[in-house]
């Protein structure tokens, strides 16, 4: 166990990071249709026979969405929850296809970068796996 | 994968001499999968600079990649803050870095060292040399350009001995040998009995791909 995981997260600095990107990231987030076209557009969502956890839109709304809903109060539990939903259930590849066009990948980067922030992110010298 | 090492920390010292207000941007692609320059990386790596260097203010940011601007829309807003970027990303992201922010000197943390797979937790092997002439198919998926320490295409050379490892190291298999080996199980050796031809090695210029699909949005 590192000595992050039991520092309490900065809500105050969770909360500026999402204030500052609100208009962009509300924006997109609130125009989601859930058609589905970019789970398969989603090469890690066909290769595990349709998972719905990794449809792109899922991983979106239950990791920055869940973010914005809870006006980041949220603590170390939340993020390395949403840690394996951001980092091994979506590359970054950028081929999610949205026909109104919500940059998906764009919204992962930012989560990852507020679980940056507070110190979650993979401990790949531990054991943690990437994929 | 890309591969990489942490530069010796003199050099980086040296490297950031003249500035006081520094950015040390991490990757989030292939250096923090090799664990060279991710968000751990950064930490530790600052850490260091700040206990030797007290006079330097020196800030971490890791983006997704370094080798696609998509990924780049963070670093813009902070960028011109700092008076030099230190890169934690392969030589490819340095440059990109560089080539975006011209104003701003940007500095290797980092060296590229190869392409490689990962054998354990940190334990890494170089299996490819990008030579743009893949022959893998006809050499049972051993690299003779990566694995022969002379790169030779038609092998084995006289320099492999009776065990099957090479003249230039006892411990390094003769990747001819490993080649000969495998084909033999597979009933295939007739592919390494041809000579085959001399090399354009086109990997001495700078090399650019537009996959086929895509040659044509990039026409004009």
């Amino acid at each position: 166990m590192s000595d992050q995981d039991n520092k309490a997260v900065d809500r105050a600095e969770i909360s500026g990071m999402l204030a500052k990107k609100a208009p962009e990231m509300k924006h997109i987030l609130n125009y989601c249709l859930h058609c589905s076209l970019c789970a398969e557009s989603c090469f890690l969502y066909m290769s595990h026979d349709g998972d719905p956890e990794y449809m792109p839109s899922y991983k979106v709304i239950n990791s920055l969405g869940k973010l914005y809903k809870k006006k980041g109060n949220v603590d170390r539990e939340f993020l390395e929850g949403i840690k394996g939903m951001v980092w091994n259930n979506c590359v970054l590849c950028h081929r999610c296809y949205c026909p109104i066009g919500i940059d998906i990948p764009r919204m992962i980067d930012f989560t990852r970068s507020i679980c940056r922030s507070q110190g979650v992110f993979p401990e790949l010298d531990e054991g943690e796996s990437w994929l | 994968m890309i591969i990489a090492e942490r530069k010796p920390f003199e050099e980086i010292k040296e490297m950031l001499k003249s500035y006081n207000n520094v950015l040390n941007v991490g990757c989030g692609g292939c250096t923090s999968i090799c664990l060279a320059g991710g968000q751990k990386e950064v930490n530790k790596l600052n850490a260091e600079l700040t206990k030797e260097i007290p006079a330097l203010k020196i800030d971490g940011y890791v983006i997704e990649r370094q080798c696609n601007y998509d990924f780049f829309a963070d670093l813009d807003e902070k960028a011109s803050q700092y008076d030099a970027i230190l890169s934690m990303a392969c030589g490819a992201g340095v440059q990109f870095v560089a080539e975006r922010y011209t104003s701003i000197p940007v500095f290797p943390a980092l060296n590229t060292v190869f392409c490689g797979v990962d054998r354990n937790v940190g334990w890494f092997e170089e299996n490819c040399r990008t030579c743009g002439e893949c022959v893998l198919g006809e050499t049972a998926g051993i690299c003779p350009v990566t694995r022969c320490a002379k790169g030779i295409f038609n092998g084995p050379c006289g320099g492999t001995r009776i065990d099957g490892t090479c003249e230039v190291d006892k411990n390094t298999p003769c990747a001819w040998t490993d080649i000969y080996n495998r084909l033999k199980e597979q009933g295939r050796v007739s592919n390494i009995l041809d000579v085959k031809p001399i090399r354009l090695w086109q990997n001495q210029t700078r090399r650019s791909l537009i996959q086929e699909d895509y040659k044509a949005r990039y026409a004009e």
